[in-house]
């Protein structure tokens, strides 16, 4: 019986996420895995293996079969990784900037005896329509995009591409991040 | 697909398979001081570069006055170098953490693909204790 929960579990997994965007594939649903126990195919792994045969990578049209496909799929796993954290780092500092702008508007007001009076308004933070706002909100659709690749890479479970990944990620934060940090320690020296 | 009550699982490498009750229950502990080792190391991190940020600026200002107080000419080159040999080995040890990080997120995710719940709960329950009990450190200094 734990046959063929598992194989069920493995056949149906993929189309299985908390993430409600991701469209169910070609996999077949749990009920039809008990009469097909002859050819146990395993669709999705469930455990880390390292290979370089007929790995999937995110599209239907990328499957790695060779090791210099691998190496490929290796390089540019860890730059996207690498290019998500600078894509973090960057949306901090842009942030930061546009909200220490703090717009004073002046506007005349009629005051007493007929004189006229300079009224100051202060507003602080960023307006719905403002660029800085909109450049943030593509950004960060941007930013869910590539962390929701780089789970689902890390999902395929492949020993090479998941170290591409934790290695890409800890080179973009010690390259972006040291920056910040530098900035970080100038601008906020009297706290 | 969707969440079952069961006591076998293959949690993310192939010799950690679950078959019976005991070794699920130990599973579940280990989840979740996974999940409780995720919420320290976020703290860590964030604790980390404020300290090294204050003893650094600290040791620079120091050093500002020292240099100001001998009002010699022949500037000394190996304090600025130490600090930012101190500051390049402090950055070293917080993108190793920031690794650790993602990693561990990553496996406490591919956990809860699993699509056992008691694993489930384990990785809840680890998420919450982890940050009762590294939350407030991160305000303590």
């Amino acid at each position: 019986m734990g046959h063929f929960h598992h194989m069920g579990m493995s056949m149906g997994m993929s189309s299985g996420d908390d993430n409600s965007t991701m469209a169910p594939s070609h996999h077949h649903p749990t009920s039809s895995a008990s009469h097909s126990h002859d050819h146990m195919m395993m669709m999705m792994p469930m455990t880390f293996y390292f290979g370089f045969k007929n790995v999937e990578l995110l599209f239907s049209g990328l499957v790695i079969n060779t090791a210099g496909e691998m190496a490929g799929a290796f390089v540019a796993v860890f730059l996207l990784a690498m290019f998500y954290e600078g894509l973090k780092i960057a949306r901090e500092g842009l942030l930061r900037k546009s909200q220490v702008s703090i717009r004073y508007n002046s506007m005349p007001v009629p005051g007493p005896n007929g004189t006229i009076l300079m009224e100051t308004h202060k507003t602080v933070g960023q307006q719905m329509l403002s660029f800085p706002h909109l450049l943030q909100t593509v950004l960060h659709i941007i930013q869910v995009v590539i962390s929701y690749f780089l789970m689902l890479i890390f999902m395929t479970y492949n020993g090479y591409l998941c170290i591409a990944v934790a290695a890409g990620a800890g080179m973009g934060y010690f390259l972006f991040s040291w920056k910040k940090a530098v900035v970080v320690d100038i601008t906020e020296h009297c706290h | 697909m969707h969440f079952i009550f069961s006591d076998e699982v293959v949690l993310l490498f192939d010799f950690w398979s679950v078959h019976s009750p005991a070794g699920m229950a130990l599973s579940v502990l280990v989840i979740l001081l996974l999940a409780v080792l995720y919420e320290g190391i976020k703290v860590g991190k964030a604790r980390l570069l404020h300290q090294a940020l204050m003893s650094l600026s600290i040791s620079t200002s120091q050093q500002l006055i020292e240099e100001t107080d001998q009002n010699s000419s022949s500037s000394d080159p190996t304090p600025v170098s130490r600090t930012h040999l101190r500051w390049f080995l402090c950055h070293f040890g917080q993108s190793l953490l920031h690794v650790a990080q993602v990693v561990i997120g990553y496996f406490v995710m591919l956990a809860v693909m699993s699509y056992n719940t008691w694993i489930f709960f384990g990785v809840v329950l680890g998420s919450g204790v982890g940050y009762y009990l590294a939350y407030p450190l991160l305000s303590m200094t």
